[in-house]
C-alpha cells in the first residue's frame, strides 16, 4: 500500500463541480427536510457558476444527487429549450458524464423551474424545484428570524387572514402561482412558484420532491405519499388555472397547463406549456412510435 | 422568437456569449499583470467582496467578465468555494499589524500619532486631461519623513477601555478551527458575531454605502463618528505540518471603529468592520451599520438581517438579473386570477359594489 494509491490525482475540479464536503452538507440536510416534510432546512449554499436566482440551489441538489448513471432532464417553466434550461442542461453534463434528455419518461432525476411535468412521475424519479423563495409566510411576515418562529408555533393565523381578505376584496383568492400548501399537516410551503395546476400533483405522489432555494439557502422537500394540502376555506373550493377546454394550437392537445401567446390584432392562441409533451404529441400525429406516459389530469380534471 | 427558440437555445446562448466577449479581445498575461498593477483600489474591493485574497486572480476574473464587478465576484466565489481548506492562521490583532495609515476623528492627537499614509483624501479631483494631451504621468517622488513613523500602532480603543469609556466585551475563548463560518454555514438571526463581521467583510461595498449612508442621515439612532481607521498589511502567520508557526505572507486589510455619544450606562457603543484590501468606504459605512445594529428593532432597515441579506452581492445581483428570465408561468397564473376576479364580479355587481362602498367608508 502506497500513498499513490490511496490518494487521487489532482483534478481542477471535482466530479460534479462541487466539493465532498458541499455534497456531504447537502446531503445531511436532503435527510433532514425529507425526514420532516415541508421544514425548511437551512443550508450553506455554495456558490455555483451560475447567477444566484438563476437556479443556484437546484443546481446544488441535483450536483449532489447526479451520478453517471443518472438521466436528467431540465425544464425552465416547462420548455426544456429555454435558454437557461439549455445552459443549465450543458453545465450538468459537462461535469457528471450524466445522460441527458427531454423525455420525462426516461429521466431519472428533473430540475424544473417552476413547473411539474404532465406526465405521471415515478418511485425512481427525483424531482427538483428551483425555489426563488422558500418562505410562504414572506408577504405577511418579511423577517426571515420571525417567520422561522412562526413556523415552529405552526401560527398561519396572518397566512389564512391574508387568504380571506382577497376573498373579501377581489371575491376570489388572487394567489396565482406559489399557492401556499399544508405538507403532512404540520408546515406551510410555498411550492416554488408552480402553478396551482401543478400543486395537486405534489399531494401523495410517488416521487421525491426537493424544493432547494440557493439565494435564501433554505431547502425542504415533499417526500413520496406525502399529503399536499392547499389552504382552502371549507366554503370555497381550490380553483386551478382555467385551461381545461384550452387546445393547444400546434400539437392539438387539450386539457394542460397552457401558454398563453398573443396575437396581432387582438387574439390569442395557446401553446401546450410541457414543451416536450407536445412534442411527443406532434410525433405521434407523424406515425412516429413514441411512448406517452399517464398524465396527472385526463381531458382536463385532476384523477 | 429567440428568447424561447424551440431546438436553438444551447446555440443561442454560446453565440450570445461570443458577442460579449468579442469586445474584449483577446485575454493573455500581459493584460491581467496589466490590471493588477493599475488599478489595486479595485482589486482590493473585489478581494474584500469575494473574500478571497489572490490579487492576481481578481486581476484575471477583471479581465475575464471585462470589468461588470459582480460577475467577477461571481467567478471569484465559484473558484472559492470548492477550494480546500488548508489550515487556519493565528488571529491577528491591530497593534500587530503594519499599520500603512491610521486616523482618528474622535481626537486631536492619539497615542502612536495620526498618521496620514497613502491617500486621496486632500487631493483636488481635477480630471488629468493632460495624460491624452501629452502622454503621461509620472508620480511625483515621495520625500521621507526625518522620523518614520512606527510600523505598529497602538489601538485606540485599549487607551479608551483603560479610561473606563468603552463597554467591556468578555472575549469568548474559541479555538481557531470551532470559528464559525458563514461560508459553510448558513447565516441565522440572531447572528452569530463571527456571521455578522464576516458577511460584512464579504459584503458589496455599494449596498453597504447605501444602508450605511441612510444610517448616517438618520434613519439609524446613533450620530458616528470615526473612532479608529486603520489600513494595515497583516502577517498570514499559519501553522506548519511540522509545529512550526511562520508567516505565509501578508494580506491587506482596513478596519474602522465608529463610535456613537455615551449610551445610557456611561460607555461609548462602538461599531467595528473589517475587509480584506483597503477599502474605506466600506468599513466606515459597515461599522456605521454594526453601531446601530444592537438598537434597531428587528424588522428595521438598520436592524442586521436587514442589512446583511440586503448587501449580499452576489445574492442581491444575481436575483436582480433573474427577472430577466422568462416568467410566463407564473404570470399566466396570475392573469388567470385577475380574469377570475373580473369575471366574479361582472356576475354579481351588486355584491362587488357594496364592497368598494364599504372600503371608502
Amino acid at each position: 500500500m502506497s500513498l499513490k494509491k490511496l490518494t487521487k490525482d489532482w483534478r481542477a475540479m471535482s466530479y460534479g463541480f462541487l466539493d465532498a464536503s458541499a455534497k456531504r452538507e447537502l446531503r445531511r440536510k436532503m435527510i433532514k427536510a425529507v425526514a420532516v416534510p415541508g421544514c425548511q432546512m437551512p443550508y450553506a449554499s455554495r456558490e455555483v457558476p451560475i447567477a444566484r436566482g438563476w437556479g443556484t440551489g437546484g443546481l446544488q441538489a441535483t450536483l449532489t444527487l447526479l451520478n453517471p448513471r443518472h438521466v436528467v432532464k431540465v425544464i425552465d417553466q416547462g420548455d426544456d429549450d429555454s435558454v437557461n434550461a439549455a445552459s443549465i442542461r450543458q453545465f450538468l453534463a459537462r461535469v457528471s458524464g450524466a445522460e441527458t434528455t427531454l423525455d420525462t419518461l426516461e429521466a431519472t432525476l428533473i430540475q424544473s423551474r417552476h413547473r411539474v411535468p404532465e406526465e405521471i412521475l415515478r418511485e425512481d424519479q427525483i424531482l427538483v424545484l428551483q425555489v426563488p423563495n422558500p418562505e410562504p409566510l414572506r408577504p405577511v411576515q418579511p423577517s426571515m428570524a420571525i417567520a422561522r418562529q412562526m413556523h415552529a408555533d405552526a401560527d398561519y393565523g396572518r397566512l389564512w387572514l391574508k387568504l380571506y381578505e382577497e376573498i373579501v376584496r377581489s371575491g376570489r383568492i388572487m394567489q396565482g402561482a406559489e399557492y401556499p400548501a399544508l405538507v403532512n399537516g404540520r408546515y406551510v410551503i410555498t411550492p416554488s412558484p408552480i402553478p396551482r395546476w401543478d400543486v395537486r400533483k405534489l399531494h401523495m405522489a410517488r416521487h421525491l420532491t426537493l424544493l432547494p432555494a440557493g439565494r435564501e439557502k433554505r431547502i425542504h422537500a415533499v417526500p413520496p405519499f406525502t399529503r399536499v394540502e392547499p389552504l382552502v376555506f371549507d366554503d370555497v373550493p381550490y380553483k386551478v388555472e382555467d385551461h381545461a377546454r384550452v387546445t393547444c394550437s400546434r400539437s392539438g392537445l387539450k386539457g394542460f397547463f397552457m401558454n398563453e401567446i398573443p396575437l396581432d390584432g387582438g387574439g390569442t392562441r395557446y401553446e401546450i406549456s410541457d414543451s416536450h409533451l407536445g412534442a411527443k404529441a406532434l410525433e405521434r400525429a407523424a406515425g412516429e412510435a413514441v411512448r406517452i406516459g399517464e398524465t396527472w389530469y385526463k381531458n382536463g380534471e385532476m384523477q | 422568437m429567440a428568447y424561447v427558440a424551440a431546438r436553438g437555445g444551447e446555440k443561442a446562448i454560446q453565440q450570445a456569449e461570443r458577442l460579449y466577449r468579442e469586445q474584449m479581445g483577446r485575454i493573455d498575461r500581459d493584460r491581467v499583470a496589466g490590471i493588477e498593477a493599475a488599478l489595486p483600489s479595485l482589486i482590493d474591493r473585489v478581494m474584500g467582496e469575494a473574500s478571497l485574497y489572490a490579487p492576481e486572480l481578481a486581476a484575471l476574473a477583471l479581465a475575464q467578465s471585462g470589468g461588470d464587478l459582480y460577475e467577477t465576484l461571481l467567478l471569484l466565489r465559484a473558484w472559492r468555494t470548492t477550494q480546500p481548506r488548508l489550515g487556519i492562521a493565528e488571529p491577528v490583532l491591530p497593534d500587530q499589524t503594519f499599520t500603512h495609515r491610521r486616523i482618528s476623528a474622535a481626537f486631536k492627537d492619539i497615542p502612536g500619532g495620526q498618521i496620514l499614509g497613502p491617500t486621496l483624501d486632500y487631493s483636488h479631483r481635477i480630471l488629468a486631461t493632460e495624460v491624452l494631451e501629452q502622454g503621461g504621468m509620472s508620480p511625483e517622488p515621495v520625500t521621507p519623513a526625518d522620523k518614520p513613523a512606527p510600523s505598529r500602532q497602538p489601538s485606540l480603543a485599549s487607551w479608551q477601555k483603560q479610561q473606563g469609556l468603552l463597554a467591556e466585551v468578555t472575549r469568548e475563548e474559541v479555538d481557531k478551527h470551532d470559528i464559525p463560518d458563514v461560508t459553510r454555514e448558513p447565516l441565522l438571526f440572531p447572528a452569530k458575531r463571527a456571521h455578522t463581521l464576516q458577511s460584512l467583510a464579504r459584503a458589496d461595498t455599494g449596498g453597504v454605502l447605501a444602508l450605511g449612508y441612510a444610517a448616517m442621515r438618520g434613519y439609524g439612532q446613533a450620530h458616528p463618528t470615526v473612532n479608529e481607521l486603520r489600513l494595515s498589511q497583516a502577517e498570514l502567520r499559519v501553522t506548519h505540518p511540522k509545529g512550526t508557526v511562520f508567516s505565509a505572507g501578508r494580506v491587506k486589510t482596513s478596519q474602522a471603529e465608529m463610535v456613537s455619544k455615551l449610551d445610557a450606562d456611561g460607555k461609548l457603543p462602538l461599531g467595528f468592520c473589517a475587509t480584506f484590501g483597503w477599502n474605506e468606504v466600506k468599513v466606515i459605512a459597515g461599522a456605521t451599520l454594526d453601531l446601530n445594529s444592537s438598537t434597531a428593532t428587528s424588522d428595521s432597515p438598520m436592524g442586521e438581517e436587514f442589512f446583511l441579506y440586503h448587501t449580499e452581492a452576489v445574492e442581491s445581483s444575481g436575483f436582480c438579473i433573474h427577472f430577466k428570465l422568462p416568467h410566463y408561468v407564473t404570470f399566466q397564473s396570475a392573469l388567470d386570477a385577475l380574469r377570475g376576479a373580473r369575471a366574479e364580479r361582472e356576475k354579481t355587481p351588486d355584491a362587488s359594489q357594496a364592497v368598494r362602498e364599504e372600503e371608502d367608508a
